[in-house]
């Protein structure tokens, strides 16, 4: 039986702004796609998605507001910044950088959430499976706010 | 319209512009291009065969683009004169409507626009308005979304003779909507777009919905708005017949419109302010009230009839209480919605008072003008002194009255056309004009009786006649207490406050003067205040270069209600004096005299002035002697 | 006609600020409420129409307590599609610093740093959106007078990027999820979809 590829879907509280597309991110996703919801694109930690990678996750979906709506001003585009650069190490390491993706929505995007996951799935299927790399170690990253 | 054209006194021209407008009251010359029809309109008796053989179709803007009409065509089917017209642009030269019209040879496919001059004794504008474009208004998606419509679209789409038949259909799938939104105020009450109210959209959207609800009344309407405004007779009663009627309406002015991909439905993302709370509602079709907005050729109108424009691009009326038909140029009048935004009564009332003022000059053999008109002196001219006109007066003038024909002939002022603002007499350089009841000579003589005694404690004040002369006098009524040591003098506009007045009242030793008008947009002689601030500011940086105390030269500009700011302006200036120490003034005074003679040197010799300052001195000195003897 | 002013009112105060100028230009269209995101996510009583009519109505007290005044995050989602052209976060900040000055405290959780294991890098000052990160120089128990980050609690919006920019782990904000939750979700549910290694 073919499996569905593995997506990690990283969501700004503010972002799909569209009352039915929040509704089923939040109730509906399938089981193999997993949300975390975040207070900003910025909160991203590259640790998450270097956890994501390592764990087997296929493909990394992170979804914001565009970036002159940003909730908390340029919080989106310091995420952005710091993501294009992580993603070089990603890609160094093994883990294609076409297996993340920015999707910056809109109020008026209604029901482009489902289309965009149903795109990149279809992707990410072509891509196969991702690389196994080295599993993570179980040390706690460390710090009070770790 | 019918009757119009049928009447043996009226002479309905379609598919012509004003191309140019000469002379002035009663004796107007209108060039008139009437655009070529292709068409002879005497042998044309509308038919139609023509059209029904054309094989081009193109979209009819009549019907706001929602259907198509053939090249050869009428606007409308009720045109006046009900005469076809063959669109060149869209015509493809096949010649088939040549073959259908047959022996009545109306098609003539080598006319050319004619112009045409007439003799005009008066004119009436009724050029209308145009709508507000709210594809760029993004939130709304028009344009975008099928299903949002505009306000002019509903119309087409709601009438009988329209496109549908009268069958309301939404664009995307022609299916009859069964739940409608309005929503009021798309591009007025908006800053970003117009500012001001479009008067009439309130209550033409509560028409359309009662109208839809009549036919229907199972549809579901909600009219969103800020406010509804319902100011004149039987409105109100109007809006609480819709209420009846089940007719919802929701205060809040939707922020965004979504769509659903699929159906096409849309999503109204609103506020109802009432309950505080944010409300997303589906309807099936969405129809925008855009705002009214002046014609795209208003510019171009106002510039070929000499008329104004207000801030909002609308024609400006020649007083906004007292004379709302009249434009500033006499002969010209408003009807309807070019001077402004209006309902139908409105603008009905305004076409028949329009009609009746028109007459009034149409009747008359004479005109009477207000006499206080500018008159050339042609030996001071710059024509006859030096052989060139220099024509500052003929730029000067508002109202395009002064003629410059060739250099060598002095400048000639059209009367009938003259108002009497003064500008081209303080603009003249070699001031060779003047103006009757306020020539240079009048005004020195009042200079100098109120300067006679103790100058230096004085603040004369310029006042235009129409807005800081009225300021002052509400200041008077309202007793707001001002300086009593402020002396007015009246001309009719700041315009006419001519440099050489400034300078006389500090050589006479004036202690402060004050030069003041309208604001800019209440001018009564349309620039005639942007004249006058000009020169306010170069004489400000003038008496700045002299290093003359700050506040003693002050231009401010008030209107006529403005009593308070009157009284405080006097008050401040006033303060100002206080604060120099006498001597401190007078040695000022005394030190900028040469200066100020320097730049008087030609005004003595500006015909009747030396008169009145031989005169005045002989007034002065027995107003000295009268009260040294008391 | 010589009438005294009647003292400062506080719509006044509130346009003395650079950016609550307009205040009072506001016709209530209700078009920023329905622009504004954090009432339709779950905040109903966030409404910054109100919140301008409270200034308008002279009610301090309860402008200083609203919701409003304190978690806008000045996201300008609203500015360009007011019809009054009013600036609706300036006045609601102008508001905000009155409040400040009357000793009123944020109600949100707001940044906190761990002064033991800052670095002072800097990075969490250029990531923050509203400025409210400092270096300071503070005494530290165990490790003396050292250059630390610090928070402007006013001006702090809780949106938690200078924690995911932070190399030390040092800052953050107290919020309902730990760096340590997120990474173990996204591990069990790995886990659940059946990775052998």
């Amino acid at each position: 039986m073919e499996t569905r590829p593995k997506i990690a879907l990283f969501q700004c509280k503010w972002c799909l702004y569209s009352q039915p597309d929040q509704n089923w991110v939040d109730n509906d996703l399938p089981s193999s796609m997993y949300l975390v919801k975040l207070p900003c694109t910025g909160r991203i930690n590259p640790l998450y998605i270097l956890n994501a990678a390592q764990g087997g996750a296929d493909g990394i979906v992170i979804s914001g507001c565009l970036p002159e709506k940003c909730h908390y001003k340029e919080g989106n585009l310091s995420a952005l910044r710091q993501h294009e650069e992580f993603l070089n190490f990603l890609d160094y390491i093994g883990y294609e950088r076409s297996r993340v993706r920015f999707v910056w929505l809109d109020l008026q995007d209604r029901g482009r959430i489902q289309k965009e996951l149903a795109d990149f799935e279809a992707e990410i299927a072509k891509l196969g499976k991702a690389k196994v790399l080295a599993t993570r170690t179980n040390v706690s990253p460390g710090g009070q706010y770790a | 319209m019918v009757d119009a054209a049928r009447h043996p006194r009226i002479d309905v021209r379609t598919f012509t512009e004003v191309e140019k407008v000469e002379g002035f009251v009663g004796n107007f010359k209108v060039t008139l291009r009437e655009k070529a029809k292709y068409v002879i309109a005497d042998r044309c008796n509308g038919c139609g065969d023509c059209a029904r053989v054309c094989p081009i179709e193109v979209p009819n803007y009549f019907d706001m683009n929602l259907a198509p009409r053939k090249a050869a065509y009428v606007p409308m089917s009720q045109s006046v004169p009900l005469v076809y017209n063959i669109d060149l642009d869209a015509c493809i030269h096949c010649y088939k409507c040549v073959d259908a019209c047959g022996a009545l040879e109306a098609i003539d496919f080598s006319q050319e626009d004619k112009l045409v001059e007439e003799d005009i004794g008066a004119m009436i504008v009724a050029t209308g308005f145009s709508h507000f474009d709210p594809s760029v208004m993004e939130e709304y998606g028009y344009s975008r979304y099928p299903n949002v419509i505009t306000s002019m679209e509903m119309e087409r789409l709601n009438n009988s003779a329209g496109p549908t038949a009268g069958n309301l259909i939404r664009p995307s799938d022609n299916k009859n909507p069964q739940k409608l939104a309005f929503i009021n105020c798309v591009g007025s009450r908006d800053k970003r777009y117009n500012p001001s109210c479009s008067n009439f959209c309130c209550m033409y959207s509560i028409k359309n919905a009662i109208l839809l609800k009549q036919m229907n009344p199972n549809v579901d309407i909600t009219i969103y708005y800020i406010d509804i405004r319902t100011p004149s007779k039987g409105y109100e009663e109007f809006y609480d017949r819709a209420r009846e009627m089940g007719i919802h309406f929701s205060q809040g002015r939707p922020s965004l419109i979504t769509e659903d991909p699929e159906t096409h439905n849309l999503f109204v993302h609103s506020e109802d302010v009432t309950l505080g709370k944010v409300m997303e509602k589906e309807y099936d079709m969405v129809m925008l009230n855009q705002a009214a907005v002046p014609q795209p050729d208003q510019n171009h109108m106002s510039s070929v009839l000499n008329v104004a424009q207000s801030p909002g691009g609308w024609f400006m009326e020649y007083h906004p209480k007292l004379r709302p038909i009249d434009s500033p140029t006499d002969g010209v009048f408003f009807a309807g919605a070019c001077q402004g935004p209006k309902d139908i009564p409105s603008s009905v009332a305004q076409g028949s008072a329009a009609s009746s003022r028109a007459s009034r000059i149409l009747q008359s053999d004479h005109w009477e003008i207000e006499p206080t008109v500018a008159v050339v002196f042609p030996e001071r001219c710059s024509a006859t002194t030096r052989g060139r006109a220099c024509g500052i007066c003929a730029k000067a003038c508002p109202y395009g009255a002064i003629n410059i024909f060739s250099p060598e002939i002095p400048a000639e002022v059209v009367t009938a056309k003259c108002h009497g603002c003064g500008a081209c007499v303080a603009e003249c350089p070699e001031d060779a004009i003047t103006q009757l009841h306020f020539t240079d000579a009048q005004i020195l003589a009042q200079m100098r009786a109120v300067l006679a005694d103790k100058p230096e404690e004085k603040i004369l004040a310029f006042r235009c006649h129409w807005c800081s002369y009225g300021g002052a006098d509400l200041a008077g009524t309202s007793h707001f207490e001002y300086t009593a040591n402020e002396r007015g003098l009246r001309v009719m506009c700041s315009a006419r406050m001519d440099t050489d007045f400034i300078y006389e009242a500090y050589r006479l030793g004036a202690g402060a003067v004050l030069y003041s008008g309208c604001h800019p947009q209440d001018c009564h002689y349309i620039t005639g205040q942007l004249i006058g601030a000009k020169r306010a500011s170069r004489l400000e940086k003038i008496f700045e270069r002299m290093k003359m105390t700050d506040g003693r030269f002050r231009v401010e500009w008030i209107s006529a209600a403005e009593g308070d700011k009157y009284a405080r302006v006097l008050n401040e200036m006033q303060a100002v004096l206080d604060d120099i120490p006498m001597d401190d003034l007078k040695a000022e005074i005394e030190q900028l005299k040469p200066e100020m003679s320097k730049r008087l040197k030609k005004f003595p010799g500006v015909p009747g002035v030396q008169e009145a300052m031989d005169y005045s001195d002989i007034l002065v000195d027995a107003i000295t002697k009268q009260k040294e003897a008391a | 006609m010589n009438h005294e002013p009647i003292g400062s009112l506080f719509v006044d105060e509130v346009k003395a600020i650079p950016g609550g100028e307009f205040v009072e230009m506001c016709y209530s269209c209700g078009t920023c409420v329905s622009k504004c995101m954090i009432q339709q996510k779950g905040e109903p009583e966030f409404n910054p129409r109100r919140l301008l009519r409270m200034v308008m109505m002279e009610m301090k007290d309860e402008s200083f307590d609203s919701k409003t005044t304190w978690l806008c995050s000045a996201c300008d989602l609203c500015y360009p599609a007011c019809p009054q052209k009013i600036h609706i976060s300036g006045v609601i900040h102008a508001v905000k610093s009155l409040a400040v000055k009357n000793d009123k405290k944020t109600i949100q959780n707001t940044a906190v740093v761990d002064q033991q294991t800052c670095v002072a890098c800097g990075l969490c000052v250029e990531a923050c959106p509203y400025e409210a990160i400092k270096i300071i120089e503070t005494k530290v128990p165990y490790r003396g007078i050292i250059n630390v980050a610090s928070v402007d609690s006013g001006l702090c919006m809780a949106c938690g990027t200078c924690s995911a920019v932070c190399r030390s782990t040092s800052i953050g904000v107290p919020e309902e999820f730990t760096d340590e939750s997120v990474v173990e979700g996204l591990w069990t549910w790995l886990q659940s979809q059946g990775v052998e290694d």
